[in-house]
């Protein structure tokens, strides 16, 4: 990598880290007028920003707030640096579709665990909050998607996670799709006891437990 | 083994408003008091919707008494739910049948940064959803206020900008316009402690505030005392000067015991989780709880939906064992609401637990 190179994705990396929404997109816009590889900037540079911000967050010197705000920053890199990917340097991306369950409008941690899932490299169809389970099931076949990923903060909405479950056996489609749940009120228990093929206590664990149901293992 | 409906109890000596009354103050009553937070779940024993529960006085009333005669606890709780005063400074608010009420984050009654501005002080003994919770809290303390804790309930300014704004955007608001945040906190303080009084006023033994984001899981220490912490003082002040006592809930994971003591100096703190810094509930009972009166910390998941009824008297007896510590100062409970669609039994399990393994 040349050090030009190298410098610049340093950069975009520390602007998304320190929070600098304008910045990264001077920066992102940079890079493709330098002809640099969308892909890589992503990767090195945003995507790099993002994880540095969340190791932080892990060691409680960033909270909620500094991790929404490098999450814009990277949103704001990717809308440059998007339309310049190659698309034959990458394989098909498995796909998640992601919300918040119906009646429950709490979509921080769905948001965080969509952020983590297309920094691993997920393709995410993110259907938002007050999804109804019906929502879930047609979009997940529509996109023929690999997960259908649920959240809940709330309990008495938990059980549209079970309805979403008896669609998928019901319509003979359970097979097609891994089902994840997750959200405070939660626990494996309650997971096994729907059906649903795997729970994550926090966002991290969430792209773990992805990986693992797609058969890509666990992130190190 | 007996079944939970087998065993029998020794007659109790107290009061439940004596019995609560001696624990806040770490004097041991009779047995472990119990006060599971059954609000929402107590609409079901009267068969009412919960759109009409969460906006009917008459009715949440009459529902939370029938709940308290059926399962026995100690103390109601006036939460209704977290978008009371949101809706009274213009939030636009859903009501589901059969689950809690919650804002339209889709129409958010601040939509930029510049509409802070929008927020006034309004007078809670008018508005429509405030008014409805000081009406609950006078018919409550009317029915039973001699015999048994009547406890009103405030959510934090902070907490409701954060209903009006949207939650995400209100954090991202702390960190880019400060200023603007801090006066609608400001505005929404001055309604708040009216509404507070206000329920000291309507008979309430003492309010309960919720300064949700007094917790590692969401911000730093320093941010939440800087945009809440100091605002809830004076309604804590307030409380007090009205006659009434001050207990805090915060059902977030990791919450700050030291800068909620601090800023509000309750009675009470009704927790979840262990406080900030201590790893588990044993390291949590010896740091804290000869310091403040814990009341909590039942998984209202698990006891509500996932718990036999032995498992939920094994699970209360092991908290009621953990915090033997406190010499009197705990109150048994879960931490955040009972569940609204959970098992009512596990609710009457809890104070059986208390009796059996409770005395004092």
């Amino acid at each position: 990598m040349s050090s030009e190179k190298e410098e610049l994705l340093n950069q975009l990396s520390d602007a998304v880290f320190e929070l600098d929404e304008e910045r990264t997109k001077q920066l992102s816009q940079k890079v493709v007028d330098s002809s640099f590889d969308a892909w890589e900037a992503i990767d090195q540079g945003l995507v790099a920003g993002v994880n540095r911000a969340g190791k932080l967050f892990d060691e409680e010197e960033y909270f909620i707030p500094e991790l929404l705000i490098a999450a814009d920053a990277m949103y704001a890199g990717l809308d440059i640096l998007r339309p310049h990917i190659k698309p034959q340097s990458h394989g098909e991306p498995r796909r998640v579709v992601i919300g918040v369950v119906q009646g429950d409008t709490h979509d921080i941690g769905k948001n965080l665990v969509r952020i983590m899932l297309e920094v691993s490299g997920f393709k995410v169809y993110d259907l938002g909050r007050d999804v109804s389970p019906r929502q879930f099931v047609d979009r997940a076949v529509e996109v023929n998607a690999d997960i259908i990923a649920m959240a809940t903060l709330m309990t008495t909405t938990m059980d549209r996670m079970a309805d979403v479950v008896r669609i998928l056996e019901t319509e003979k489609l359970r097979d097609r799709f891994k089902v994840m749940v997750g959200g405070a009120p939660l626990s494996q228990r309650f997971s096994d006891r729907i059906g649903a093929d795997g729970y994550a206590a926090k966002a991290s664990a969430a792209v773990e437990l992805a990986k693992r149901l797609v058969g890509q293992g666990v992130v190190a | 083994m007996s079944t939970v409906s087998t065993i029998s109890t020794r007659a109790d000596e107290l009061t439940s408003l004596e019995r609560v009354g001696l624990a806040l103050q770490y004097k041991k009553p009779d047995r472990v008091p119990v006060a599971p937070l059954v609000c929402g779940a107590s609409r079901r024993v009267l068969g009412i919707s919960y759109d009409r529960w969460a906006q009917d006085a008459k009715a949440a009333t009459a529902s939370l008494l029938a709940s308290q005669e059926l399962i026995g606890f100690d103390g109601f709780l006036t939460l209704v739910d977290l978008s009371v005063e949101a809706e009274d400074f213009g939030q636009e608010v859903l009501f589901p049948e059969n689950s809690t009420p919650l804002p339209n984050f889709d129409n958010p009654f601040i939509r930029t940064p510049d509409e802070y501005r929008k927020v006034l002080t309004v007078n809670p003994r008018k508005t429509r959803r405030m008014s409805t919770v000081i009406e609950i809290v006078r018919g409550l303390a009317e029915a039973k206020g001699k015999e048994l804790a009547v406890m009103g309930f405030v959510y934090g300014p902070l907490g409701v900008l954060s209903q009006i704004r949207g939650h995400a955007e209100l954090f991202k608001d702390i960190i880019r316009h400060p200023a603007k945040v801090l006066e609608a906190v400001e505005l929404i303080n001055r309604s708040l402690i009216d509404y507070a009084v206000a329920q000291v006023e309507a008979g309430a033994h003492a309010v309960v505030l919720d300064p949700l984001y007094s917790s590692a899981s969401i911000l730093k220490k320093e941010t939440w005392e800087r945009f809440e912490g100091v605002f809830m003082r004076p309604i804590a002040d307030a409380i007090r000067n009205a006659g009434g006592a001050v207990i805090v809930h915060n059902c977030g994971n990791g919450v700050y015991f030291d800068a909620v003591i601090k800023h509000i100096n309750p009675v009470a703190i009704s927790h979840a989780y262990p406080a900030y810094g201590s790893a588990n509930l044993k390291e949590h009972a010896a740091n804290w709880a000869k310091k403040v009166v814990s009341i909590g910390i039942g998984d209202p998941e698990k006891i509500g939906h996932e718990f036999s009824q032995d498992e939920v008297l094994e699970h209360c007896r092991e908290q009621i064992e953990i915090f033997r510590v406190a010499e009197g100062g705990f109150i048994l409970s879960t931490g955040c609401e009972f569940s609204p669609h959970g098992n009512l039994l596990s609710a009457a399990t809890m104070v059986k637990a208390s009796k059996l393994y409770g005395r004092y």
